[in-house]
């Protein structure tokens, strides 16, 4: 394996870390080294252990076993605290920001408790912590204006939010910047500012780790690339010398194909039509139409109006205009008239919108659909079992039962939990909010098979999303919108993604 | 480098809710002054030094506790305990007096009283950190044990002569002066030791590092252990806040009622509780100001002591504050605008 040649210096070298949950071995002896001011992407499919390392790397949980070098430093372990002293930030996937705390405390408050080696007696430096998160937010393309400064994250969109984690991430002179899914809630225009950050960062002689599942994204920042499938490293080298196949391969052990899977074209019949719906202020005069068998793309950036329009189709933030399904004129005032009407939406954050992480996911398929699953007044309990292992067998959804916590399975296979629940209802219409955010390649591939060989059946798909190379090699046809109105559409046979790119951020 | 420059500006339309998502007292307060105005057009007898004193009499005595409780909601728990802790602080600092050194100086009791309070809270803190337990749940334990543990072994006895250091505090007055009907009216001390405490409670709230991290661990226990923030330290100083608390306002009670009846004060919680969420606390934690509590308190003070004066039964008080409590946490709730 080569590795850049640079003469940096070494700054934190893990040594064959294992770390076992419950019998499950999640890391099977994993040696790394972070030098300064470089750049590496943690790949690797979910459940692969990734997780895992970097909560070791941050502190938030031990390792059964293995050394941590910091700065030739050994350590058994660190906690929580302890990372962050010898300089290792980490912007989580979740966040991780308090949503009562102000903009300014959630960049800057930990600063402080840092230096003050995490007693909580000391007296706090508003000035000083206002002007570390000012600082901070400027880098990252943020005006720190008192009014937003004081703003309470609970007020602000997902975005917004993530710009302002990964400020309290460079707050601070960080030696090693962990990101883990950075772009997940973000747009082209803004993962463009992130890259500058970590350039800029870089040049400082700041290292940052990268935890993400866009391989384009990954190979457009560039640096090392390290690998990890089952627990066990499998490469680990500079990505110039590695494609986005080998990449994947590596991941999955698997050569996937980037193709569509659907041989049939979509049906005539017409399945929706949505003619001049307009909500104030977030979208106006949109229309469109869906045949039966056909998958629409909706893509823009987030204040194009996207996000309200699938909440508006869901029945969650009902719209005016007029919307007809099979000819005829329907009202979907709530979620309820929706799935009535045969309009099934899996929501885009599937952690808070869709799933009930703790109950089994037995439950959680049939949640839906309880009403057609009783027997007198009571539930049926045996039918209710068959329904799940059914959807479960058809989606490819690996538990061993149906009785396991939804919390217990990866990512990818909560995200076909979510489809099942839907599919259950037996919709016309699959509204799909950002499908695979999160979710590793091989998830993605094997949810793209589901959801064409569905469109085949004659179901109407809709999916949202800012993910192009998706919406590519899935949809019939590309709406961009752009500031509430759709600004252009494509048919996506033909279309290159530098082209669609291209109308996603002209202005 | 910024490509994008997106500080979300504030529409003038949401202007008021903005004022008052991030101001919640503003709607105590505009309650205090409706209701005021209400009790005045009735009785304008309201309108006087002698009633604003004693409105402030009763501030003063349930406010010290509320500020405790106030602590114990910031960080996301709640503590039903405190009275309990209270009675057995101001009896068994009487008892302990009476029988041994009844001529000390008050502050032998404020400390002992102080302490005890102290040492009770943080053993609800203690067990709700150990255990994992919803606080909930260990400080209804914790009352009936320290009620139960005072009836059963410090005594039941009613001592209508407590000893005259304490006796003296209740007596002292801050301002005392006799109006035209020759009746006396007095400022008691108490009102400036609430605002002694209302004043540090905001300086630690607001001025120090474990202020914020109450707000962190309240907002979420998990992101702030993976911050460094320590829980147990947050949680033992809640809890022991509110015991020191407790034990000061119990002291206080039995001063100023110049008796110490071990059977005081509990039964009262849920309007302490009550009173600091109509001052704009979240029962789910992460929220709450030093303002808003006692803007909190005096409402419920004001419902307490004037509503008789308005003609309305005393049984219907309750129903009074039931139906605050429930406006104000629907309009309360409407906050969360994500």
């Amino acid at each position: 394996m080569t590795t850049a040649t640079t003469n940096t210096t070494e700054f934190l070298r893990l040594e064959s870390i294992t770390k076992t949950f419950g019998g499950v071995r999640a890391l099977r002896g994993v040696s790394v080294t972070i030098r300064s001011g470089e750049i590496y992407h943690l790949l690797g499919e979910n459940g692969s252990g990734k997780s895992t390392l970097i909560k070791i790397i941050s502190g938030a949980q031990p390792p059964d076993g293995g050394t941590i070098i910091v700065r030739g430093q050994s350590y058994q372990k660190l906690g929580a605290l302890e990372s962050l002293k010898v300089g290792i930030e980490t912007v989580y996937q979740d966040l991780s920001l308090f949503p009562n705390l102000s903009v300014a405390e959630n960049i800057a408050f930990n600063a402080q408790l840092v230096q003050n080696n995490g007693r909580l007696a000391r007296v706090l430096d508003w000035k000083a912590l206002r002007e570390v998160a000012g600082s901070a937010l400027r880098r990252v393309g943020l005006e720190p204006t008192k009014d937003f400064l004081e703003t309470t994250i609970e007020q602000l969109p997902i975005a917004v939010r993530q710009l302002v984690a990964i400020a309290r991430g460079i707050a601070t002179k960080a030696t090693l910047v962990i990101m883990d899914e950075p772009t997940a809630a973000l747009t082209q225009k803004e993962v463009e500012n992130l890259i500058n950050i970590v350039s800029t960062l870089r040049k400082e002689g700041v290292s940052v780790l990268f935890v993400s599942h866009k391989l384009d994204e990954v190979f457009r920042i560039g640096g090392n690339v390290i690998v990890i499938r089952d627990g066990q490293k499998v490469a680990d080298g500079n990505l110039k010398d590695y494609t986005k196949e080998d990449i994947a391969f590596l991941m999955t052990g698997k050569r996937l194909e980037n193709h569509r899977y659907r041989n049939a074209e979509p049906q005539q019949e017409m399945l929706l039509e949505v003619q001049n719906l307009s909500q104030r202020d977030e979208f106006e005069d949109v229309s469109f139409k869906l045949r039966k068998g056909e998958i629409l793309g909706i893509t823009g950036l987030l204040d194009s109006g996207r996000n309200e329009l699938a909440l508006a189709l869901s029945g969650v933030n009902p719209a005016r205009g007029t919307i007809r399904l099979e000819g005829k004129t329907v009202e979907i005032k709530n979620p309820r008239d929706a799935i009535s009407l045969g309009i099934a939406y899996v929501p885009e954050d599937r952690l808070t919108e869709g799933l009930f992480l703790k109950k089994p996911i037995r439950e959680n398929i049939v949640v839906a659909i309880l009403n057609r699953l009783s027997k007198g007044n009571q539930l049926d309990d045996a039918k209710i079992t068959t329904v799940a292992e059914t959807s479960v067998k058809d989606l490819q959804i690996s538990t061993p039962n149906v009785m396991l916590p939804a919390q217990a399975l990866s990512g990818g296979n909560q995200q076909r939990v979510m489809v099942a629940r839907w599919l259950a209802t037996n919709p016309k219409v699959l509204i799909l909010h950002g499908p695979t955010m999160g979710v590793d390649v091989g998830s993605k591939d094997a949810l793209y098979k589901i959801v064409q060989s569905l469109a085949e059946k004659g179901l109407g798909v809709i999916i949202i999303s800012d993910d192009l190379p998706e919406l590519l090699q899935n949809c019939d046809s590309i709406l961009v919108m752009k500031k509430g109105w759709v600004a252009k559409t494509f048919v996506a046979d033909t279309l290159a993604e530098s082209e669609l790119a291209k109308e996603l951020l002209a202005a | 480098m910024a490509l994008t420059t997106r500080a979300p500006e504030p529409t003038p339309s949401r202007s008021w809710w903005q004022v008052v998502s991030r101001r919640p007292e503003f709607i105590t307060l505009a309650l205090i002054i409706l209701l005021s105005i209400l009790i005045a057009v009735i009785n304008p007898a309201f309108l006087s030094v002698g009633s604003l004193f004693d409105i402030l009499r009763a501030t003063a005595r349930m406010g010290i506790f509320a500020l405790g409780v106030l602590l114990v909601l910031a960080a996301g728990g709640i503590d039903v305990s405190f009275t309990a802790i209270g009675a057995f602080a101001f009896y068994t600092t009487t008892i302990f007096l009476l029988g041994v050194a009844p001529d000390a100086p008050f502050a032998l009791p404020l400390l002992i009283a102080c302490g005890i309070g102290v040492l009770l809270g943080l053993l609800n803190g203690f067990v709700v950190d150990r255990f994992k337990a919803p606080s909930l749940i260990v400080t209804i334990a914790t009352q009936y044990l320290i009620r139960g543990f005072l009836l059963a072994f410090v005594g039941t006895k009613h001592i209508m002569d407590i000893p005259a250091s304490m006796k003296g505090f209740g007596t002292w007055n801050l301002v005392q002066f006799r109006n035209a009907n020759n009746a006396l009216v007095s400022l008691p001390m108490t009102v400036a030791v609430l605002a002694v405490v209302a004043i540090i409670t905001w300086w630690i709230l607001n001025r120090t590092v474990m202020g914020r991290a109450i707000y962190a661990v309240g907002g979420s226990v998990p992101i702030a252990e993976r911050l460094g923030i320590s829980v147990r330290g947050v949680y033992l100083f809640v809890f022991g806040y509110a015991g020191l608390l407790a034990g000061l306002g119990g002291l206080l009670h039995a001063s100023s009622n110049r008796q110490a009846n071990p059977f005081d004060l509990v039964g009262t919680e849920l309007d302490v509780i009550a009173a600091v969420v109509l001052g704009g606390a979240r029962v789910t934690g992460g929220t709450g100001t030093v303002q808003g509590t006692i803007l909190g308190v005096i409402l419920i003070v004001l419902i307490q002591n004037n509503l008789v004066m308005m003609g309305v039964p005393s049984t219907w008080q309750k129903v009074v504050i039931g139906v605050i409590i429930l406006v104000a946490s629907g309009v309360f709730s409407r906050r969360k605008t994500s």
